[in-house]
C-alpha cells in the first residue's frame, strides 16, 4: 500500500531553507510503473542545475509532481523552503515553469496570452508584461496572434510567462527545443543572467552540451530512480581517464599495453588508440604508456589526456546501468 | 549515491509569501476581466453566437417588415402579440439554450485543449479561483447577447405590432370590457355569429338563431332568417362566451410578459451555459459536450416531459428542461417546439407532466449547482 507523508514535519520557515528544491523519498506511480522511484533531491539556491536523463527516464513527471501538476504518492517535498503541496500557492508564487513544449491560447496574442497569467498572479506581474518580452526579444511579435508563432518563439514565450512572476526559481523543461543557434546562444545567456540575478534555474534537457555550458550541478536520472547528482566538476574528476595516441602500428601497440598491468581498456580508432584508465589514474601512468611505447619501437607522434566531458560521462554512467528490466 | 556538497555558498533565501491571497477560492476581477477577453477573442465562435441569438430574430423580422411594407393585405404586421410569443418560444429559447451551452463547452474545456491549463497551474492560484471565473466570464457575454436579441424581438413586436386585434379573422377592437365586448358583438351579429368560436347546446335558445344565420360558407340554412333583434342577442350570448378567450388576445406584449419572459430566456441562457462549463470540464473536450447538451435539449427534455412513463415519472420531473417550461412565463404560446418539451405556457399547459413550481425550482438549482460542482472537482482533481 501506498503511504502519503507529504506535508509532514517542515515547521521551518522557508527563509531558513538553502535548497531551492529539496524531495525525501519522492514517488510518483502510474499503475505498476513506477515513474519517480524515492527521489532524493537536492538543488541548492542560485545556482543553474541541469537534470539530465535518457527518454523516458521520468524527469517530466518529477518536475509534474514538484509544481503540483500531479500528485505524489509518496515522499515529500519543497519548494524555496516551502512544503508541498502544504503551501504550494506561497511556493509558486516564485517558481516559473515551462513543462513540456509551451502552448497558449492560439488566437489571442502573446501579450493577451501573458495578460490571462499575470492576472492569475499579483497584481504587479500585470507590469512585468512588457519588460519580459523584451527580455526574451520578442517583443516585436508581442502583438501576434500565438497561433503564428514558431516553436522557438513559443519558447521565448514561456519564458516570458515565467519570468512575469519575478521568479526565484525557474524549471525549464527542454527549453532549447526548436530554436536556432543564435537562439540556443541567446537562452544560454539568458539563463545564465538569471541565475547571476540570484535565480535559480532547473534545466531539464537531452542536449549535454548546452547543460555543461550552463549550469553549475546535475543530476541524472533513469528508471524514476536518480542515479548521480552533484557539481559537474566533482561528477567529471570521478570520471575515467581518457588518452587518445596517434602512433605507428597501433595494432601492435594495442598488443603491447594490453599485456600490461596498467588496467588500461585500449581500443583502436581510425585516428589512432582511445586509452581509457581507471578513474584515480595517476599522470605517470601516461608516460609509462609512452615509455613501453617508444620501447616497443612504435613512433608515436602525438598523445594526449583528453578532458572528459559531460557527454561522455554520462554515456559512461548510463552505459553501466546495463538493459531495462 | 552522490550528493550536493560543495556547490557555492547557498544565496540566502528572500523569498516571502505572495503578496495575494492566491489559495483563496474567489477569483479576482483581473481573472475574470481576462477570462472574458480569452472568450470574446474567439471571433468564430462569438460571430456564430451572434448571429443565432441576435442574426436568426433580427432577419426573420426585416423580412416580415419588408413583405409587410410591399404587400400589407397579403402579409400581417411584422410584430404583435403572436410573433413574440412565437420568436420567445420557438426561436430565443432554444438557440439562446444551444449557444449558451457551446460558450460554456468552451469556456469549460479551453484551457486543457490549448494547453494554457498548465501555466495556470503553476502560478499557484486556486485551481477553484480559476474554474469560478469562468462563470461571470462566460455569463457577462451570453447573458448580454440573449438580451440583445430579446431586445430586437420586443422593439419590432411593440412598434410593428398591429393597430386592431384580429379574433378568429375578425377584426375586434382591442382591451373592450365585458360589456362592452358584447355592446361590440351585438353591433356585428353576422361576423359573430359566422366566425366567433363557440359551442352550444341542443337546448340553447339561441340554436334556432344561429343555424339560420346564412355565413359564407357555412351549411344551408332551412329556416327563415332570424330578425335582427334575435341576431343581436345571438351575438351578444357569443360574445359572453369568448370574453374569457379575448381578453387574452394582445395586440403586443405587455411590459410585464416582456420582462417576465427576458428573465426566463436569461434563465434557460444560464442554466445552458453553467450546465455545459460543468459537464466539459467534467469530460475534459468541448465537442462531445456540446452534442450531449444538444441532445438532451432538442431530444431528451421533449420526449421526457410529455411521456407518462410509469414509476418513472418524479426522475422525469429532474430534467431541467422540464423544469424551465414550468417557470414560463403564462402569456406565452404554446407552440411546442423543440426544447424544453416547447414553453407551453407555463404551469398551465397540460401536454407537459405536472410540476409543481418548488420542486421546479429546486431541479433548476440542483442542476446549476450539481454540474457546478462536478466541474470544480473535476478541475481540482486532474491532472495538468
Amino acid at each position: 500500500m501506498t503511504t502519503t507523508m507529504l506535508p509532514s514535519v517542515s515547521d521551518q520557515r522557508a527563509d531558513a531553507s538553502q535548497w531551492a528544491v529539496e524531495t525525501h523519498g519522492l514517488t510518483k506511480r502510474f499503475g505498476e510503473t513506477v515513474a519517480v522511484n524515492g527521489v532524493e533531491l537536492l538543488i541548492p539556491r542560485g545556482c543553474a542545475f541541469g537534470y539530465l536523463g535518457p527518454n523516458g527516464a521520468g524527469k517530466t513527471t518529477l518536475i509534474r509532481v514538484l509544481l503540483g501538476l500531479t500528485h505524489a504518492d509518496a515522499g515529500s517535498m519543497s519548494l524555496l523552503g516551502y512544503d508541498v503541496p502544504k503551501h504550494r500557492a506561497a511556493a509558486l508564487a516564485r517558481v516559473g515553469a515551462i513543462v513540456d513544449e509551451p502552448r497558449f491560447h492560439g488566437h489571442l496574442t502573446g501579450r493577451q496570452n501573458l495578460r490571462l497569467l499575470a492576472a492569475a498572479r499579483e497584481p504587479a506581474a500585470r507590469d512585468r508584461i512588457e519588460p519580459s518580452l523584451e527580455r526574451v526579444g520578442i517583443l516585436h511579435r508581442a502583438d501576434d496572434r500565438v497561433s503564428k508563432y514558431s516553436m522557438g518563439m513559443r519558447q521565448r514565450l514561456g519564458v516570458a510567462a515565467c519570468l512575469i512572476g519575478d521568479p526565484q526559481l525557474l524549471i525549464l523543461d527542454e527549453p532549447m527545443n526548436g530554436l536556432d543557434p543564435a537562439g540556443m546562444h541567446e537562452m544560454r545567456d539568458m539563463i545564465l543572467s538569471l541565475v547571476a540575478e540570484g535565480r535559480t534555474v532547473v534545466l531539464s534537457s537531452h542536449l549535454l552540451d548546452e547543460v555543461e555550458r550552463t549550469c553549475d550541478a546535475v543530476a541524472i536520472v533513469d528508471r524514476g530512480n536518480i542515479i548521480r547528482q552533484g557539481p559537474i566538476s566533482e561528477l567529471l574528476a570521478g570520471a575515467s581517464v581518457a588518452v587518445q595516441v596517434e602512433c605507428s602500428e597501433p595494432d601492435h601497440a594495442r598488443v603491447l599495453l594490453d599485456a600490461t598491468s596498467l588496467g588500461a581498456q585500449v581500443e583502436v580508432q581510425p585516428e589512432g588508440l582511445g586509452i581509457s584508465l581507471p578513474t584515480g589514474t595517476d599522470r605517470d601512468v601516461i608516460a609509462e604508456i609512452n615509455r613501453l611505447l617508444v620501447e616497443g619501437g612504435i613512433s608515436v607522434y602525438r598523445l594526449q589526456q583528453v578532458q572528459a566531458s559531460l557527454e561522455s560521462w554520462f554515456l559512461q554512467v548510463t552505459s553501466r546501468l546495463g538493459a531495462p528490466e | 549515491m552522490t550528493t550536493v556538497s560543495d556547490l557555492s555558498a547557498p544565496l540566502p533565501a528572500t523569498v516571502a509569501g505572495p503578496p495575494d491571497h492566491r489559495g483563496s477560492w474567489i477569483p479576482t476581477g483581473a481573472m475574470i476581466t481576462t477570462r472574458m477577453m480569452e472568450l470574446r477573442k474567439r471571433r468564430g465562435l462569438m460571430i456564430t453566437i451572434a448571429l443565432v441569438t441576435i442574426g436568426i430574430p433580427t432577419v426573420f423580422l426585416v423580412i416580415r417588415l419588408l413583405m409587410h411594407a410591399f404587400d400589407p393585405k397579403t402579409y400581417g404586421p411584422a410584430g404583435g402579440y403572436d410573433i413574440y410569443t412565437g420568436m420567445v418560444s420557438g426561436v430565443l429559447y432554444i438557440f439562446g439554450f444551444i449557444v449558451a451551452a457551446t460558450l460554456g463547452a468552451t469556456a469549460g474545456s479551453s484551457d486543457l485543449t490549448d494547453g494554457m491549463f498548465r501555466h495556470l497551474v503553476v502560478t499557484g492560484r486556486s485551481r477553484l479561483a480559476l474554474y469560478l471565473a469562468r462563470i461571470p466570464a462566460g455569463l457577462a457575454i451570453i447573458v448580454s447577447l440573449v438580451a440583445a436579441g430579446f431586445t430586437i424581438v420586443c422593439a419590432v413586436c411593440v412598434f410593428a405590432a398591429p393597430t386592431q386585434l384580429n379574433y378568429n379573422g375578425v377584426n375586434v377592437p382591442v382591451h373592450l370590457s365585458r360589456t362592452g365586448f358584447e355592446s361590440w358583438a351585438a353591433d356585428h351579429p353576422q361576423e359573430v355569429i359566422c366566425d366567433f368560436p363557440y359551442r352550444i347546446g341542443p337546448a340553447s335558445s339561441i340554436g334556432p338563431v344561429v343555424q339560420n344565420v346564412p355565413c359564407r360558407n357555412g351549411p344551408p340554412t332551412s329556416g327563415p332568417p332570424p330578425s335582427e333583434a334575435q341576431m343581436r342577442s345571438a351575438a351578444s350570448s357569443i360574445a359572453a362566451m369568448a370574453y374569457a378567450n379575448y381578453s387574452q388576445q394582445f395586440l403586443y406584449p405587455s411590459d410585464s410578459l416582456m420582462i417576465k419572459s427576458g428573465l426566463w430566456l436569461e434563465l434557460e441562457a444560464v442554466i445552458g451555459f453553467m450546465v455545459a462549463l460543468g459537464l466539459s470540464s467534467l469530460l475534459g473536450q468541448r465537442t462531445v459536450a456540446v452534442v450531449l447538451m444538444i441532445v438532451l435539449e432538442v431530444i431528451l427534455t421533449p420526449i421526457l416531459s410529455r411521456a407518462r412513463i410509469p414509476h418513472l415519472s418524479n426522475l422525469q420531473r429532474s430534467v431541467v428542461g422540464l423544469a424551465t417550461a414550468h417557470l414560463a412565463p403564462g402569456g406565452l404560446s404554446v407552440l411546442g417546439g423543440g426544447g424544453g418539451g416547447g414553453p407551453g405556457g407555463g404551469m398551465g399547459n397540460p401536454r407537459l407532466l405536472p410540476e409543481s413550481t418548488t420542486v421546479a425550482v429546486c431541479v433548476i438549482v440542483a442542476w446549476l449547482v450539481g454540474w457546478t460542482a462536478l466541474g470544480a472537482w473535476r478541475m481540482m482533481t486532474r491532472d495538468a
